[in-house]
């Protein structure tokens, strides 16, 4: 904001060389912004910024995944922010049946934030439409696809019609209950439960690291993730507190997660709501990096020839949330005789596997498009085997791959490639 | 008597509803206020034509939403922002298209020549004159499912793609090969290929590249009437006039371009980024002319008149007061050696002063950070930008003419210019204005008051009233006074290709903003 003041400061002798009449007028116009296109009453919409986005000439258009994937104006950044502020003022009536498209909009955005990377205001579009959201809710205009997710949420602990960390034992993963003083905790999504593979590796490569640590599935639950995206607080408040309590009673000091929504949940969004976990917050791969740095962690085998080519999917939330993208090309580096490529969209300009925010329950079928399109930028690269290290991404890339390909194409997490080496 | 009475009744309510079911037809929106509303295209049945539509692009392309009607109700025009604020559309269509094959163009257009019905070729709706708007409503075209790029040619250096591709998704793609198109306009981000072509669309890098006519090569146009028309790619030709380059510039009123071929360029090996302050306009204007008379076209040229170069470069302690010139001379490296040498020679023999790479690294960090139209509509102000063309021998008599007589009007509050692209012969000026309308007018007449002033001191000067914006709604006005007697030829072009006027009327051949008084 201080870079917009600063761009602005040639109006001031502009205005003093003003006529007294414009001079009225214009500093009047100037003192009544606020009053003029602000509704009354109580919301929560960021107005300001809405209004701010919805006069962008969409800058950052090229580089919106919903847009560019369902090729219309409709999805465009401005177009959504328009729509939330005519939500707000009601010139759009919410409370209206036939209205229903407009909500909607309001969810069909991933969070993938690319936005952020482009726009003149560092807007992330997501954070502006997650005002509407609270204000839909307040209205008890919440979506039912949202609801879904919340009564979940209330009813399981989790994002399943069943408490999805209760079947490890039928996965064949491993419990590691805390003994209240513990090096590590390692914190497994909801969604990373989908893939007992990757749970297995992890585990085992922490083992092979000598690692202290513990897994708590028994009383584990959800970080509370999708509350925050449809912005039902009191649910997103309930996993803050519930969690801060489990990760506390762990005793340790880091707490590493296999999931890049759970750090973003527990570390930023928690803080938000006031909820402060004072540990050490971060991704599985930065705790294997710092591991290799350490010397405790070392690959030995030779990598399979099946899997010596592989292609990088940077996750949306390390990249551009978390600002790393060196910790996955540190430790692939590593892997000796590893041919690495890159696809065009890559490290910071990654491009979204569809299955992040509220998009994919908005409009399944234009997440699963935007996956395929991102299936299509990894394919370009030549390779067979697609790299990640988030399990959303891992189960959006899946739904973009057609099926008479899924015998062709791999997508891995990178501790099942460290696994084989190690 | 009774009975004639009831008869006479029942006429009168048949007629109101049937105004009503008429206004309701295009009234779908009717929380928003629209602005051009005369007119409008009477579709007798909606129902049968969308049916037909959806047997031509099939039921997942095409809408007639309200959420996708209001989405393409407007342009960039920057009226259209305060309007945007206020709650008013622009215009109104009743179907949107989103065809995937030339073939489907072909069929919709020959069904809206049957039935009488516009078409309006959408791109990404960066255009700033109303050139998209569907200001009688009617069926848009929008062209993003052409966003294949087809084949980039390394020998014959060209690229071809279809047009509805976004223009810094094809530039990426082609940098990360190695190419440039070269073609960088500020709406980079925002515009596609078949939009650059439709208005005659100009990059800020152009002194070197060229401008979009010079970099088309080939193209494949679908003609009003359904034909589908592939001209050959050529370096140059002579084989009779130059049909095809009727397209470029026919702000999607002549025919739909669907593909084409481009010039493409080695990403340049090296950057030169040079500046200099100058005391005067016009000792920057002599600065540049000589520079392009000695056969050096940088690739960017920017002059900011005095009052631009305390907007952007006030941090810049010797150009306070000046006039600010920035340069970029690209390609490979001996070359640019060469252009920065003499370019800066040039500056120093004209009283310019050396500012350093810094104003240039300043001008690369901000050229994408539009900011000003989120700005001005809060603040209930009018802001646009008019850009034009002048030979040199004039050039310094338009831009004081031009501020003079703008600044007269009331309400106005500022007026600035820089001159934004470069030739051996003239120059193409692009003004920025300001202006709050007063009581006795609303924001359009005010508009259009300014536009008007500036196009008139213009046409005065003998310059041309678009350098690359297009004409669209609004310069149609000026159309008879730019072209001359030849302005019916070009109507009886458009009467030839488009009988019907179906393609994307209202705009270039009519006057909807009349004498400026359009309410
Ligand atoms: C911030 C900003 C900066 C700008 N900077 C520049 C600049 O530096 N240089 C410049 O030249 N312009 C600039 N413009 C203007 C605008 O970007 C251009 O006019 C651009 O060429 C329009 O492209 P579009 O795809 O957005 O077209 P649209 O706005 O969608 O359409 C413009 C016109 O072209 C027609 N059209 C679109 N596609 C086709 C097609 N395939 N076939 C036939 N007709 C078609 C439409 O019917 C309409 O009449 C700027 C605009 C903004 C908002
Ligand atoms: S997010 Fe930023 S760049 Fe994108 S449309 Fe909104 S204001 Fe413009």
């Amino acid at each position: 904001m201080s870079e917009i003041l600063e761009k602005y400061k040639w109006i001031g002798p502009i205005i003093e060389k003003m006529d007294r009449d414009l001079k009225r007028i214009f500093m009047k116009n100037f003192r009544m912004r606020d009053k003029n296109f602000f509704p009354e009453g109580d919301y929560k919409a960021d107005i300001k910024n809405l209004v701010n986005c919805m006069l962008c000439p969409n800058m950052c258009r090229f580089d919106c995944g919903t847009l560019q994937t369902s090729l219309t104006e409709t999805m465009s950044p401005a177009y959504k922010a328009r729509i939330g502020y005519y939500l707000t003022i009601g010139l759009i009536d919410p409370m209206k049946k036939e209205n229903q498209d407009f909500i909607n909009l309001m969810y069909k955005c991933t969070n993938e934030e690319n936005c952020k990377i482009w726009c003149p205001f560092e807007f992330s579009v997501v954070s502006l439409l997650e005002t509407v959201r609270e204000d839909l809710n307040d209205k008890n205009l919440m979506p039912d696809y949202c609801k879904q997710q919340i009564d979940k949420l209330n009813n399981t602990n989790t994002i399943e019609e069943y408490n999805i960390y209760r079947t490890y034992t039928e996965k064949g993963i491993e419990n590691i209950e805390t003994d209240g003083n513990d090096e590590v905790f390692y914190y497994i999504g909801c969604e990373s439960m989908k893939f007992p593979e990757v749970i297995k590796a992890n585990i085992e490569i922490l083992k092979k690291a000598g690692i202290k640590f513990s897994t708590n599935l028994d009383s584990k639950i959800c970080c509370g993730g999708p509350a925050f995206n449809i912005r039902e607080m009191e649910t997103a408040n309930k996993f803050a507190m519930k969690n801060k309590e489990l990760i506390e009673a762990t005793g340790a000091k880091t707490i590493i997660s296999d999931c890049p929504g759970c750090i973003l949940t527990l570390s930023n969004r928690y803080e938000k709501l006031g909820v402060k976990i004072e540990k050490q917050i971060i991704h599985i791969v930065q705790f294997f990096k710092k591991l290799i740095d350490d010397g405790k962690l070392s690959f030995k085998n030779k990598i399979p020839e099946e899997f010596r080519k592989i292609t990088i999917h940077d996750p949306c939330l390390i990249a551009r949330n978390l600002k790393d993208t060196e910790s996955i090309r540190f430790i692939l580096n590593r892997i000796p005789d590893l041919e690495i490529f890159e696809p065009l969209y890559n490290k910071d300009y990654v491009h979204c596997c569809g299955w992040s925010g509220t998009n994919h329950w908005a409009d399944r079928d234009l997440a699963i498009r935007e996956a395929r399109n991102r299936i299509n930028e990894l394919k370009d690269t030549g390779v067979n085997i697609f790299i990640s290290a988030c399990p959303l991404c891992e189960l959006g890339l899946a739904y973009g791959i057609d099926e008479n390909e899924k015998e062709k194409y791999k997508i891995m997490d990178i501790s099942e490639l460290i696994i084989r080496i190690l | 008597m009774v009975y004639i009475s009831i008869a006479k009744n029942y006429k009168i309510f048949l007629i109101i509803l049937l105004l009503y079911k008429k206004i309701l037809m295009f009234m779908d929106l009717k929380e928003f206020e629209l602005i051009y509303k005369q007119n409008r295209c009477e579709i007798k049945d909606k129902k049968n034509i969308e049916t037909r539509l959806k047997g031509i692009v099939g039921k997942n392309n095409i809408s007639t939403k309200k959420i996708d009607l209001l989405a393409y109700s407007k342009d960039t025009s920057l009226i259209g922002f305060n309007w945007t604020l206020q709650g008013k559309i622009a215009g109104l269509p009743d179907f949107i298209t989103w065809p995937e094959t030339e073939e489907q163009i072909s069929e919709i257009l020959k069904l809206a020549n049957r039935e009488k019905i516009p078409v309006i070729p959408y791109g990404e709706g960066s255009g700033v004159v109303g050139g998209a708007i569907p200001v009688y409503g009617g069926i848009i075209i929008d062209m993003k499912k052409f966003n294949n790029i087809l084949e980039i040619n390394d020998k014959n250096l060209t690229v071809t793609a279809q047009t509805g591709i976004n223009g810094m998704n094809l530039e990426r793609y082609l940098n990360a090969r190695g190419y440039t198109t070269g073609h960088i306009p500020q709406s980079l981000y925002i515009s596609s290929l078949g939009g650059w072509i439709a208005h005659r669309a100009a990059g800020q890098f152009s002194t070197k590249y060229g401008k979009i006519e010079d970099i088309i090569l080939g193209m494949e146009v679908i003609l009003p009437q359904g034909k589908i028309v592939k001209f050959k790619t050529i370096s140059r030709a002579s084989t009779g006039p130059q049909f095809d380059k009727l397209f470029i510039g026919c702000e999607g009123t002549l025919g739909i371009i669907t593909k084409a071929t481009l010039k493409i360029w080695p990403y340049p090996e090296t950057r030169a980024l040079i500046s200099y302050a100058f005391p005067t306009f016009e000792d920057s204007l002599e600065a540049t002319r000589q520079i392009l008379r000695q056969q050096i076209y940088p690739a960017v040229i920017r002059i900011y008149d005095a009052d631009e170069t305390f907007r952007h470069f006030d941090h810049i302690e010797k150009a306070k007061n000046k006039v600010m010139v920035v340069f970029v001379c690209e390609g490979i490296k001996s070359l640019v050696n060469l252009e920065k040498a003499i370019t800066m020679d040039t500056c120093e023999k004209n009283n310019g002063v050396a500012c350093g790479e810094e104003p240039v690294e300043h001008w690369f960090e901000t050229r994408f950070r539009v900011t000003e139209t989120s700005l001005s509509p809060t603040l209930k102000t009018v802001f646009d930008t008019i850009e034009i063309e002048i030979l040199w021998d004039k050039a310094a008599d338009l831009y004081h003419s031009v501020i003079t007589t703008t600044k007269k009007i009331k309400g106005l509050i500022f007026i600035t210019a820089h001159v934004s692209h470069f030739y051996p012969n003239g120059v193409g000026f692009y003004f920025s204005f300001a202006g709050i309308a007063p009581k006795e007018k609303t924001d359009l007449e005010f508009y259009q008051e300014v536009w008007n002033t500036v196009i008139k001191a213009v046409e005065d000067c003998g310059g041309s009233f678009g350098h690359h914006h297009g004409v669209g709604i609004n310069r149609s006005k000026w159309m008879p006074v730019e072209w001359g007697v030849s302005f019916d030829t070009i109507k009886q072009i458009k009467n030839l290709l488009d009988p019907n006027n179906i393609l994307n009327p209202g705009k270039i051949y009519e006057n909807l903003w009349k004498n400026g008084d359009e309410k």
